[in-house]
């Protein structure tokens, strides 16, 4: 009967969908749509789980407390478990596409065909890049396949993980465009290609954790990455922001509402505010309703999570001078009777031209930017044994966060001779709040060692386990991967 | 013909009068083997003229015993019809048809629905609490008008629809499942539709009874009749009710003072932790010197109008006292039905209004019914069924989580004095102590929710008789629902740019079209046949519609959404539909050997739209005997034994209650934006499966009716187990597919149990008499088959570890969580006993279930069941002349009840800027207070897992209903009314449970479900309303 064959009326379907470059587009920004709320993940995942964060709540349990105390617990945490399944699902949808190009693409263009894919293949390796650096180990899914044909591939070795991850990004630095025209202004570059690519050859050189299969394996690949780093900065793409423009001064002037898409930005994740669904959450996650009506804004926002304050640590790191710090943070505020004496992060927070909704801002999340690869090309060189070249770079920035010159020499600014830990520690100051700051003691191999120590100085309500070891590297396999694969995945060690 | 003179004539005169004595108008009287015939007038008076030729005259009537008289000339009659007492009682409604009661084979439940006029009751299957065995129906929401979720012999589907399908007065229409908020998102069957307008629901149970509904089967078939005119004068009936209702019970909160303690306590025990030197008994003037500030930190000092034993400039309060009310309700019919051989009608109408007994809460129903038979010739008849309603309900955002219930109940109850309940609302400031609660007083009181639902549901139908005994009817329904909800929720300083609107509502649409031929005859006296054919379409369309304002309002007068700042975005905007196609062939054989062998066939094979294509279509039979050993000669002599049958089946039935395009691929919406203007994006948003059918379920019952001494004494037993197998399951999936899980026909859940109703009349002598019915039915759940190697599923929680879990051998939804075993004492810390990171003495002690000597949400085992193994209820009826009393007593024993408000408002880990239960008064203080040894201590630095210490029991005894009526008829002469009734009643007013974490233990209204699977429970829900009522029936 024809009655019986029904078509959805409000929703389009698979087989029907791939026809035209428009169609292919749409698929492709179903894909970027994955990176949405990255910006949030890292946050907890990243920027919660490292010494940047004091997150021990007065009152209450907080979900996200598992992941700044170290709780075993965090096994069936819903932060990892969602990085785990969204990043696997923005793969999925960059292989759908990768799958319709490969057997529909013959109605598009060569030049647009090739564009596509290596957008697509550049958010493939990005999210595969975010699951090795949390998980270690993961199943190798490079197109899209049958749920039960899934569950068949094991967990694979972070070797090959990386082979894919370099593949995709080479073919995607080779296709991609050094920059878009404004209105696809947010696309992944060639610049974004390379300078993730050069991170990901770094995190691969990083520190081995004795039998923990992280996302270091001691390759040594920074010669490597210097030739990708210093592509980038010979592109003449980007540059450091030095001025003020509308903002207290050049640092701020990176983040500033009305300064996006600036030249330091090489790939960031867009937000428009408007009610459209399409803006940012991750400027409300660290704060309370309290900052908000400490700055005005408070009654619009409805209820939200407690403040996950800086820590002492990340606070004292700043030099007296540092303009960085007061852009970074706001430390003690009053919201009606309410005195709240501990520092929220206020970086990416605009009470004037916010969104409609706490889950609205207009804000772009910069997820690479030109100051990270001058101080990744640091890291590189000292790595090589030039700490000259790398303390120029690390000058500038510092000079920059001093509101001076960026070439002029300064007596208040400059570092005089660099180490690794003090280039990290410089690091944590330049990117605090851009959920950078645990990758970057992993990849150093300092991890286990800086937040021991930290726990020991900042830990006053005694509420992070301790000590922690290197088995702490890495996140567990969410509880509910290990239920869906029967138990086929094995656990990280230390969580069983 | 050339005209011929008239032939002399007889003329026969008379008049027809029932029992009673009473004149019957209408009666047919014929002139046996002519046509020639009169009906009787109003008096029952007749005249007829016959040739002049003896012969015989035919008396009929419906429902009256058809009596012969003899003439031979001239004559008058004087004739009494008998009721056919057989032709009234027996007959039960089965599907596409009736059935003699006695010749039943399947097993059906019946509930007469006459005596509902009696209760204040607003609906059908409010008035099914109780009665019938194996049909188990809870109340998940303190809500009036709202559905109630009605499982026949348990739960036997996991994610698609678990409620019966409803076939009200033939028209089938389909229910969903209410969703794991406790809501019938597009409406119940059940929804506006007026209780005293029923005659009767039959509940068929089992797959022999329901196979003829075939794929919506599964669940149990539930037929509602409306009433119809009885033969006689018309009758008009005034039926009203009023009174007052209530909260059926409280909540033990800590009180204003105990709230104090406690919070004294944290705060005091934060401060000595702050630092070195510092003591509990430093005063907020001192810890303020001490840290060198000029305000007060409420997390580290008190305020110190609590040591006042007046505590002056303060306002102490009992927001259970300030948020429930006494409601009013009040009901009003007015019928008029009647009967004569052409016409039968029963029209009527309704109002009632229920207060809610929490403040902005009400409900209002008006509604309209016209049931009408025309009987155009011996061979033709049509009718038109007609229900229009219109309901107006009003809900200001009351229970389920983060809404106002949860939020009066975890209120702190001080505030400042110049607040008082208006604390944190409008130009008031929060008090210091209290978080950022907003005055639920404010918030019922200035926000606007209301859905005004109209409903149309209509039948036309023919029916001609083709050859004797060969009948076809055609059926022509439409149920057609407008709903339509406004919200304006106005931000808690009352300006216009904080508030929220929306606008939304749906259209729902069933069309039936059912076309049948039925064959009945008494072939020989001996072999009573029936047969029935049939075809039917089904289409069914659901229209949703949404509108959000965005950005506030423009002020706070206007709250339509036009004065909004802005209504954009797709993401809340939009309208969609969903519609699917039913197409079916069906047909039934009845077969009975001279009322003692009885044998039911029937199948039935449908196509739906909403599977793959592969597996569009589906065939379900069914078989029943019955064997009346009471007809047999050998129990002719067996005198006590006047009823007794023994009955088996068998039958498969089907389930396809799921989304109308679950087996496409189907693509969602996932936008981006790029240089600040929107990217459309677009991407598979469910794993596909082409394979997926129905859900099937095997049926397999043997019962047992037995009436003893001339049936004073009524038993009907039976025992059954349906199996339902490929199941629709949401399998979990590795999130690596890029599918956190996909629905596939997988999976088998058995229900067994029995069933007993029994019926007595225990007492009858000298104008006293005592009738009780009791029913009571036992269910066992199993999961037999899981997915791929049977693997338990954990279903996700959004609330850390998962609490419930599907496995194989359990109950469905089994609940899972790790065992507290006492309190930590300082033994148990020295003997270093197993904990949660970070616990200490006076924290909780868990069982360590594997043994590894931490306790981590590896220790959770199955703590529990969610449904009850044995549901009873029990009426009583006595009367003594004119007095009335009928007590309806139920309940439920062997289900649990895991409560995520219990977890909200019983946790120790809770801060002092909200309430807490009672039980917390007795928690764990300091070795010498150990407290009952249930709640550890106040203060907590660990993350406390899931544990049983928030399941409850579900038991509970409820005497849902006393009614007490005097007949007025001794007192009213028949001139003013033929019949009146006063009665006084009484819902819900006594009963126990052992649910202390909130009030209603079938409380149903957040979801904590996930992967695909829904799991209902209580985050907040009102308690169940008691109420008292006086109500009045009169018939003219």
């Amino acid at each position: 009967c024809e009655d019986l064959n029904q078509a959805p009326l409000s929703s389009g379907s698979v087989p029907t969908f791939y026809k035209s470059a428009d169609d292919f587009n749409q698929g492709l920004n179903a894909a970027y749509n994955s990176l949405r709320a990255w910006p949030d993940r890292t946050l907890t995942m990243s920027e919660t789980r490292s010494d940047n964060i004091y997150g021990v709540s007065a009152q209450g349990i907080r979900t996200w407390e598992p992941i700044n105390n170290f709780s075993l617990g965090v096994v069936a945490n819903e932060y990892p478990a969602d990085a785990w399944s969204a990043d696997y699902l923005a793969i999925y949808r960059a292989n759908i596409l990768l799958d319709q190009l490969e057997q529909n693409g013959t109605v598009l263009t060569d030049a647009t065909r090739k564009g596509f894919d290596a957008q697509a293949r550049f958010l493939r390796a990005f999210f595969y890049f975010d699951l090795v650096r949390y998980f270690g180990k993961v199943p190798l899914v490079d197109k899209p396949l049958e749920p039960q044909e899934v569950a068949k591939i094991g967990r694979t070795p972070v070797a090959d993980l990386y082979t894919l991850i370099i593949n995709d990004l080479q073919t995607a630095a080779a296709n991609l465009p050094a920059s878009y025209a404004t209105t696809d202004v947010g696309r992944a570059t060639s610049g974004a290609a390379k300078s993730l690519l050069a991170l990901v050859y770094m995190t691969r050189s990083g520190s081995t954790y004795g039998s923990v299969q992280g996302p270091g394996l001691g390759t040594n690949d920074y010669a490597t990455a210097l030739t990708l780093l210093n592509d980038v900065i010979n592109g003449g793409q980007y540059q450091l922001i030095t001025a003020a423009g509308t903002s207290p001064n050049a640092y701020a002037n990176v983040f500033s509402y009305t300064n996006e898409n600036n030249r330091e930005v090489i790939f960031d994740v867009q937000y428009i505010s408007g009610g459209v669904g399409l803006g940012a959450s991750y400027p409300s996650i660290l704060v309370t309703n309290n900052y908000f009506t400490s700055i005005g804004v408070g009654t619009t926002f409805g209820t939200g999570d407690e403040l996950r304050p800086a820590s002492n640590s990340l606070l004292n790191s700043y030099g007296t001078g540092d303009l960085r710090k007061a852009v970074n943070f706001q430390v003690g505020y009053t919201a009606g009777t309410a005195v709240e004496t501990r520092a929220a992060f206020k970086k990416y927070i605009n009470g004037t031209l916010r969104g409609t909704t706490r889950t609205d801002w207009p804000i772009n999340f910069i997820v690479l930017r030109y100051a990270d690869v001058l101080l990744l090309k640091a890291e590189c060189l000292l790595r090589t044994g030039d700490q000259a070249g790398a303390l120029a770079l690390v000058n500038q920035i510092r000079r920059r966060a001093y509101g001076l010159a960026i070439t002029t020499p300064s007596t208040v600014a400059d570092l005089t001779s660099l180490t690794l830990d003090q280039l990290l520690e410089e690091r944590r100051r330049e990117f605090a709040g851009e959920g950078i700051r645990w990758h970057d003691l992993v990849r150093s191999g300092r991890a286990v060692d800086v937040m021991n120590a930290w726990v020991v100085a900042d830990d006053a309500s005694n509420r992070i386990r301790k000590p922690l070891t290197a088995n702490d590297v890495l996140y567990p396999v969410p509880q509910q991967e290990l239920a869906a694969s029967s138990y086929s995945y094995e656990q990280n060690p230390g969580y069983n | 013909h050339a005209t011929e003179a008239p032939a002399p004539e007889w003329q026969l005169t008379g008049r027809v009068v029932s029992s009673k004595g009473e004149g019957l108008p209408g009666v047919t009287v014929a002139l046996k083997g002519t046509t020639r015939g009169v009906t009787t007038g109003v008096d029952g008076s007749f005249a007829l003229s016959v040739p002049e030729t003896a012969g015989t005259l035919v008396f009929s009537f419906v429902g009256f015993q058809t009596v012969e008289r003899p003439f031979n000339g001239t004559q008058s009659f004087d004739i009494t019809l008998q009721d056919d007492t057989k032709a009234l009682e027996e007959v039960v409604v089965v599907g596409y048809g009736t059935q003699k009661r006695s010749d039943v084979t399947g097993a059906i439940a019946t509930l007469d629905a006459t005596k509902l006029e009696e209760r204040p009751i607003t609906r059908v299957d409010q008035a099914l609490v109780g009665q019938l065995a194996g049909v188990q129906v809870q109340q998940n929401t303190g809500l009036p008008g709202r559905g109630f979720n009605i499982q026949v012999r348990g739960n036997g589907s996991i994610t698609a629809n678990n409620q019966p399908l409803y076939v009200i007065d033939g028209f089938p229409l389909e229910g969903t499942s209410p969703n794991g908020n406790g809501n019938f998102a597009t409406g119940s069957p059940l929804d506006n539709i007026n209780p005293n307008d029923i005659q009767s629901i039959e509940v068929l149970k089992d797959a022999a009874a329901a196979a003829i509904y075939g794929s919506r089967a599964a669940n149990g078939v539930i037929l509602v009749t409306t009433k119809r005119g009885k033969t006689g004068k018309p009758q008009i009936s005034f039926n009203t009710y009023a009174g007052i209702s209530q909260q059926a019970n409280r909540l033990d909160l800590l009180s204003p003072e105990e709230w104090v303690t406690r919070s004294t306590q944290i705060i005091n025990s934060a401060w000595v932790r702050s630092g070195t030197g510092r003591t509990a008994d430093q005063t907020t003037a001192q810890r303020m010197a001490i840290l060198n500030r000029t305000t007060i930190d409420p997390a580290l000092m008190i305020d110190d109008r609590w040591l006042d034993p007046n505590h002056e400039g303060l306002a102490y309060i009992d927001w259970q006292d300030e948020i429930f009310r006494t409601g009013k309700v009040q009901n009003y019919q007015v019928s008029a039905s009647g009967a004569t051989n052409n016409v039968n009608y029963f029209l009527s109408g309704n109002y009632t209004n229920q207060q809610g007994i929490v403040i902005g809460v009400d409900y209002k129903r008006y509604s309209g019914r016209a049931n009408v038979e025309v009987k155009a010739s011996d061979k033709l008849k049509f009718g038109l069924n007609m229900t229009p309603t219109y309901s107006v309900s009003r809900d200001p955002g009351v229970e389920g989580k983060d809404n106002l219930a949860q939020k009066f109940i975890t209120m702190v109850p001080v505030a400042e004095a110049s607040a008082g309940i208006y604390s944190n609302y409008g130009e008031n400031d929060r008090y210091l102590w209290a978080g950022s609660s907003i005055s639920p007083v404010g918030e019922l009181q200035n926000r606007q929710q209301r859905t005004t639902t109209f409903r149309s549901l209509s039948s036309m139908y023919g029916e001609y008789e083709l050859v004797r005994h060969l009948r076809a009817r055609v059926s022509v329904n439409l149920d057609n629902t407008d709903a339509r909800s406004k919200s304006y929720i106005p931000n808690s300083k009352l300006v216009g740019s904080g508030a929220t609107g929306t606008y939304s509502g749906y259209r729902k649409q069933a069309f039936v079209n059912e076309n049948t031929l039925t064959y009945a005859n008494v072939i020989g006296d001996k072999h009573d046949i029936s047969a029935l054919a049939g075809y039917s379409y089904n289409f069914f369309k659901t229209e949703t519609d949404k509108l959000k304002s965005s950005g506030g309002f423009v002020n706070s007068a206007v709250t339509t959404l036009n004065g909004a700042t802005n209504i954009t975005g797709t993401a809340d905007n939009g309208t969609s539909e969903t519609q699917n196609v039913l197409i079916s062939y069906f047909g039934r054989l009845q077969y009975a050997y001279m009322g003692k062998y009885l044998l039911t066939a029937s199948v039935r094979r449908d196509g739906s739209s909403r599977f793959g294509s592969e597996r569009r279509w589906g065939v379900f039979p069914a078989a029943s005997v019955g064997w009346r050993i009471s007809q047999e000669n050998f129990m002719q002599n067996v005198t006590p034994v006047s009823d007794l049958k023994l009955r088996g089946s068998f039958g498969m039935s089907g389930n396809n209650g799921i989304g109308d395009y679950s087996s496409v691929p189907t693509l969602g919406i996932y936008n981006y934006s790029f240089g600040g203007a929107v990217a459309s994006g677009q991407a598979p948003n469910k794993a596909p499966n082409a394979q997926l059918q129905w859900e099937k379920s095997r049926t397999f019952d043997v019962g047992l009716d037995l009436g003893l001494i001339k049936n004073r004494v009524y038993a009907s037993l039976d025992y059954y187990t349906k199996t339902s197998k490929d199941l629709l399951l949401n399998v979990p999936r590795v999130s690596a597919s890029g599918y956190e899980s996909q629905l596939v026909n997988i999976g088998e859940v058995q229900n067994r149990g029995w069933e007993v109703e029994l019926k007595t009349r225990n007492l009858a002598s000298g104008g006293f008499e005592w009738n009780t019915s009791l029913n009571f039915a036992h269910n066992q759940n199993e999961v037999k088959h899981l997915g791929p190697g049977d693997a338990t599923i954990e279903i996700p929680s959004p609330y850390g570890a998962s609490s419930t879990l599907l496995m194989v051998g359990q109950p469905m939804y089994s609940f899972y969580a790790i065992k507290q075993t006492g309190i930590l004492t300082q033994a148990d810390v020295d003997g270093g006993a197993p904990v949660i990171q970070g616990e200490t003495v006076g924290d909780p002690k868990y069982l360590d279930a594997n043994g590894d000597g931490v306790i981590t949400d590896q220790d959770r085992v199955i703590i529990g069941r969610p449904s009850p193994k044995y549901t009873w209820g029990v009426t009583n009826t006595f009367s003594y002349k004119g007095f009335d009393l009928s007590v309806l007593v139920q309940g439920q024993n062997g289900g649990q009840l895991y409560s995520l408000i219990g977890r909200a408002i019983d946790n120790s880990g809770m801060g002092y800027n909200q309430n807490v239960l009672g039980t917390q008064r007795d928690r764990w203080i300091s070795p010498e207070q150990p407290g009952a040894g249930l709640r550890g201590k106040a203060n907590i630095n660990f993350s406390p897992l899931k544990s049983d210490s928030w399941l409850y029991s579900t038991n509970y005894v409820r005497v849902r209903n006393i009614t007490l009526g005097y007949n007025l008829g001794n007192v009213i002469s028949k001139r003013v009314a033929q019949g009146a009734r006063v009665y006084f009643s009484m819902e819900n007013f006594f009963g126990h449970d052992n649910y202390t974490g909130g009030y209603n233990v079938d409380a149903v209204n957040s979801d904590t479900g996930g992967g695909g699977f829904s799991v209902g429970t209580d985050y907040g829900g009102l308690p169940l309303t008691k109420s008292m009522t006086l109500g009045l029936n009169v018939t003219f």
